[in-house]
């Protein structure tokens, strides 16, 4: 797979990145009311135990990507089409997450400028940075971790001081039984933005510590679990359960409320920054994941498809809804339509052929 | 001198030679044939002094001084050579079996530092280098006497880098005067040396210095490389090594530092970086360089550490005040303007309202006016400095307010945003941040906050894609490092700094991606390949033209 390497600490910051990236922003697990948070964290559990099904076949295939050892178990008549599916996976969340991005860029600041000329400048930005390649892009990410996080400490602080917090709103818990958290879960919350960990199968062969590597991904899973749920709580306390769950960006408003001597007020710019910020890594990591299948399935250089497939993701970005609300309602379509075959079945399939083989292979000899 | 270099200065000489007639190159037994030969070389200059005397009571042997005037430490010329030359004439004998030059050298010159040379080539580049050499008659072997001298400018405070409290010497344009203020800094056997000379047509001396058991082998066998591959024909600052050595040459942002200071040469040496000293400039190469480094100034270590940190802090926010400023200003008053409080907004509102162009333009005209009063203010005569300064202060101070095309408040944004250049100790950085700041105001007045964080991850990620000689150029922050922080944006005190391990011991325990990597052909600059084929069409051609 090259010769680069990826350190852990970078891993940590893109994984964690990669979570937030919409998720901090959007309402997540609306449908629980004011229980989100707690399906976001069982969402994360879920999360993570589906993770380590990805972890064992990174395990058992320390230097080949999803592609690779796709073809590897499956054969190539199977293998190929598989991974050729998982590229266009790949692509299609790239193009919806800069959907996602730009569209809610327009909503919260930019109402004049036109969707297509945020998302290319978007879409370039991330050519540029994958050109540098992917340890460029996971070095970044610990930059700009460091700025999501400061901004995140900084607000919630402005936000005690303004005193705006009402613990109370967050009660009672689970008023209404726990179905409702579950169902939340099952619907959503396993799969965004967790189960969307499944394109870390492309990156992972570059991690540099083969058996520390997936647990460290994993504590950064765990970790971007508490904290979408810190700021789901956050929001909800802020801003009460009805409120938070009929905006479609529910941090604007919370943050809003900061308001210190007239003096630091309105500083919803700040989310916006983390917007953009989450929005861009987590299209990138899409981007490199789509570009490293690309390059493993038709042998090509990994540069040479960067700017085709560019331009790609923007038009099925563009062409995927003819408005927002359509652009949502296939999401939740496709969240439990389709998602859960790319993200458990074939995983699990290989799992299983993984294990059987295994097993079976280790018996011959003894 | 590398064997490359030698030659390829040759073959350009003999092409040179090839053209004049009856100019044989080549040292001839019968001394005015030698010397004839000497200033046909050199086209009959009038800096070429030859004096010609006879050693020994008459009729004596003829002999013959030849040096540059202006080069020559004259001195050094009249006591050492000439009168020791003719004074010790009782030494001198008839016999055929005694080699005159050797003995001469052996028994009567009183020059510290002279050789023997029989190599036209040579001879000749030792005479325009301020040497003198002594030609006999009867003999094709030459003694060169080390009388280079002449005049320079002594040492004086360094201009480009001031401190309050430290040393306050600074290095010349002589590269001798350079080297002797490092040494006299480090009393170390372990500071070594190695000298080069570059530059097909200058043949300026180099000298790359390190101390061993510091420096890294790798570093020190790259750095050598890769000043061994540089072909130019004119190396007139450290600049144009500078350029050719480093790592990627499309980037704003410098990958090695200068320095004027020998006591930052010092500090960096210890540190186990490499220095490149140029013979002619008194700025001095130390590589790899990271980003950090540009933010350092030598007088961080004699102030206390606490108020060293103060310091730091206040050049790394001057550096995003100076990429930021006019651009966050645009922004947040073009498309974000709930942002500013009510009454500073009201304030804001009535001072646009005289102002007929929208935020954008108005930076851009401040910001392109100041920078041509910095460039006027640098490159003027220093007699008309006050009237600049006076039209500056006034045109953009009060009159353009006042006639009504910029606001009070950008006056302020881009007066700070240019002190702010003037805070960031290292003078190449400032300029990268000059640069980047023109895009930055850009990307604002299109598309606001949106633009600027865009372009800061592209910034981060430019600068994450850097390497100086191997080492990241955003190490020890990316990839991060904790022990690397004790001399980054924090100046630990040095009794925390001081680990007390060995400097090897050190750098093995320093992460994988931290050590110098090799094995950077691939990534050289283009513009040292470039040169290499051209150089290799020169002399491909220079040979056509001899037959």
């Amino acid at each position: 797979m090259g010769s680069v390497r990826i350190g852990l600490s970078q891993f940590f910051s893109i994984t964690l990145l990669f979570e937030l990236g919409t998720a901090l922003v959007v309402n997540l697990g609306v449908l629980s009311g004011k229980d989100a948070w707690i399906s976001i964290l069982l969402g994360g559990l879920a999360g993570i135990l589906v993770f380590l099904g990805y972890a064992y076949l990174y395990w058992k295939h320390p230097d080949l990507t999803f592609a690779g050892y796709t073809t590897k178990i499956l054969g190539k008549a199977v293998g190929i089409p598989v991974s050729i599916a998982y590229i266009i996976l790949y692509l299609n969340l790239a193009a919806r997450d800069m959907r996602d991005g730009s569209t809610m860029l327009a909503m919260a600041t930019m109402h004049h400028t036109p969707l297509f000329i945020l998302s290319t400048l978007m879409i370039l930005s991330a050519a540029y940075v994958l050109h540098k390649g992917i340890e460029v892009l996971t070095r970044t990410s610990l930059v700009f971790l460091l700025i999501v996080l400061l901004i995140g400490v900084f607000s919630t602080i402005m936000l005690m001081l303004s005193g705006s917090i009402n613990l109370n709103r967050l009660l009672p818990v689970m008023e209404t039984g726990i179905q409702p958290v579950i169902e939340s879960v099952v619907r959503q919350n396993y799969m965004f933005p967790f189960g969307e960990m499944v394109c870390f199968t492309m990156l992972m062969p570059y991690l540099s510590n083969v058996r520390k590597g997936p647990w460290v991904i994993m504590g950064a899973m765990a970790t971007a679990a508490l904290l979408l749920s810190f700021t789901m709580a956050l929001n909800i306390a802020v801003l009460g359960a009805d409120i938070a769950q009929r905006s479609p960006l529910p941090l604007m408003p919370a943050i809003s409320k900061i308001s210190i001597s007239d003096f630091i007020q309105r500083v919803d710019i700040f989310v916006v920054m983390v917007l953009i910020i989450g929005v861009f890594f987590k299209m990138s990591v899409f981007f490199a994941a789509a570009l490293i299948g690309i390059s493993e399935v038709f042998k090509l250089p990994y540069r040479k498809m960067l700017y085709p497939a560019a331009l790609l993701i923007l038009l099925i970005s563009m062409l995927d809804a003819r408005s927002f609300i359509e652009h949502l309602n296939e999401g939740g379509k496709l969240l439990y339509t389709i998602y859960p075959f790319y993200m458990l079945a074939v995983p699990g399939v290989l799992i299983l052929i993984t294990a059987v083989k295994g097993h079976f292979s280790e018996r011959r000899p003894g | 001198m590398t064997a490359r270099h030698g030659s390829s200065g040759r073959s350009e000489a003999e092409a040179a030679g090839g053209r004049r007639e009856g100019v044989e190159r080549r040292i001839s037994p019968v001394l005015g044939e030698s010397l004839r030969n000497i200033q046909a070389e050199v086209g009959y200059s009038p800096d070429i002094k030859i004096r010609e005397v006879r050693l020994g009571s008459s009729p004596g042997i003829k002999a013959a001084a030849v040096h540059l005037s202006g080069l020559t430490d004259t001195q050094a010329l009249n006591e050492f050579v000439m009168g020791s030359l003719l004074q010790n004439t009782d030494l001198l004998t008839d016999d055929p079996a005694v080699h005159l030059p050797d003995l001469l050298l052996g028994r009567a010159l009183e020059i510290g530092e002279a050789s023997i040379m029989d190599e036209w080539h040579d001879i000749l580049i030792a005479i325009l280098g301020g040497d003198t050499a002594i030609f006999l008659d009867g003999y094709t072997d030459v003694i060169l006497c080390a009388t280079r001298g002449g005049e320079w400018r002594s040492v004086s405070e360094p201009t480009s880098q001031l401190v309050v409290r430290g040393p306050k010497d600074g290095f010349v344009e002589s590269i001798a005067t350079n080297i002797s203020l490092v040494r006299r800094r480090i009393h170390s056997p372990k500071l070594r040396m190695e000298t080069m000379k570059i530059g097909s047509e200058t043949r300026t001396p180099v000298v790359m210095m390190y101390m061993k058991g510091y420096a890294s082998d790798d570093l020190v066998g790259e750095v050598r490389k890769r000043l061994e591959k540089v072909a130019i024909d004119e190396v007139l600052e450290s600049g144009f090594i500078e350029e050719l050595i480093q790592d990627k040459t499309i980037t704003p942002f410098p990958t090695i530092y200068n320095t004027e200071r020998p006591d930052v040469v010092v500090g960096n040496l210890l540190e186990g970086r490499v220095a490149v000293i140029v013979d002619g400039t008194p700025f001095v190469l130390l590589l790899p360089a990271v980003f950090t480094q540009f933010f350092q100034s030598a007088e961080d270590y004699s102030q206390r550490f606490d108020i060293a940190i103060l310091m730091r802090i206040v050049r790394y926010l001057s550096f995003v005040v100076l990429i930021l400023g006019p651009s966050v200003y645009i922004a947040l008053t073009t498309y974000h303007y709930e942002m500013i409080p009510t009454t500073l907004l009201i304030n804001l509102l009535s001072q646009r309202e005289n102002v007929p162009f929208p935020a954008f333009v108005e930076a851009m005209l401040m910001e392109v006016a100041f920078e041509f009063l910095r460039e006027a203010g640098v490159r003027m005569p220093r007699v008309i400095g006050q009237t600049v300064s006076v039209v500056g202060a006034l045109i953009l101070g009060s009159a353009v307010v006042e006639a009504g095309i910029i606001t009070p408040i950008m006056v302020i944004v881009v007066a700070l945003t240019g002190i702010a250049s003037f805070a960031i100790p290292a003078y190449n950085m400032a300029i990268a941040g000059r640069l980047i700041r023109f895009a930055f105001l850009l990307l604002a007045g299109m598309f606001g906050f949106y633009g600027i964080t865009l372009g800061l991850i592209v910034m981060v990620a430019h600068m994450n894609s850097l390497r100086s000689f191997g080492i990241p150029y955003l190490s020890p922050f990316v990839p991060l490092s904790v022990r690397g922080q004790k001399d980054t944006i924090l100046r630990l005190p040095m009794w925390l700094m001081n680990t007390g391990k060995s400097p090897q011991q050190m750098r093995a325990e320093l992460p994988k991606s931290m050590q110098v990597t090799t094995g950077h052909e691939a990534t050289l600059s283009p513009a040292i390949q470039k040169n290499e084929e051209l150089q290799q069409k020169r002399r491909e051609e220079d040979s056509d033209e001899q037959e």
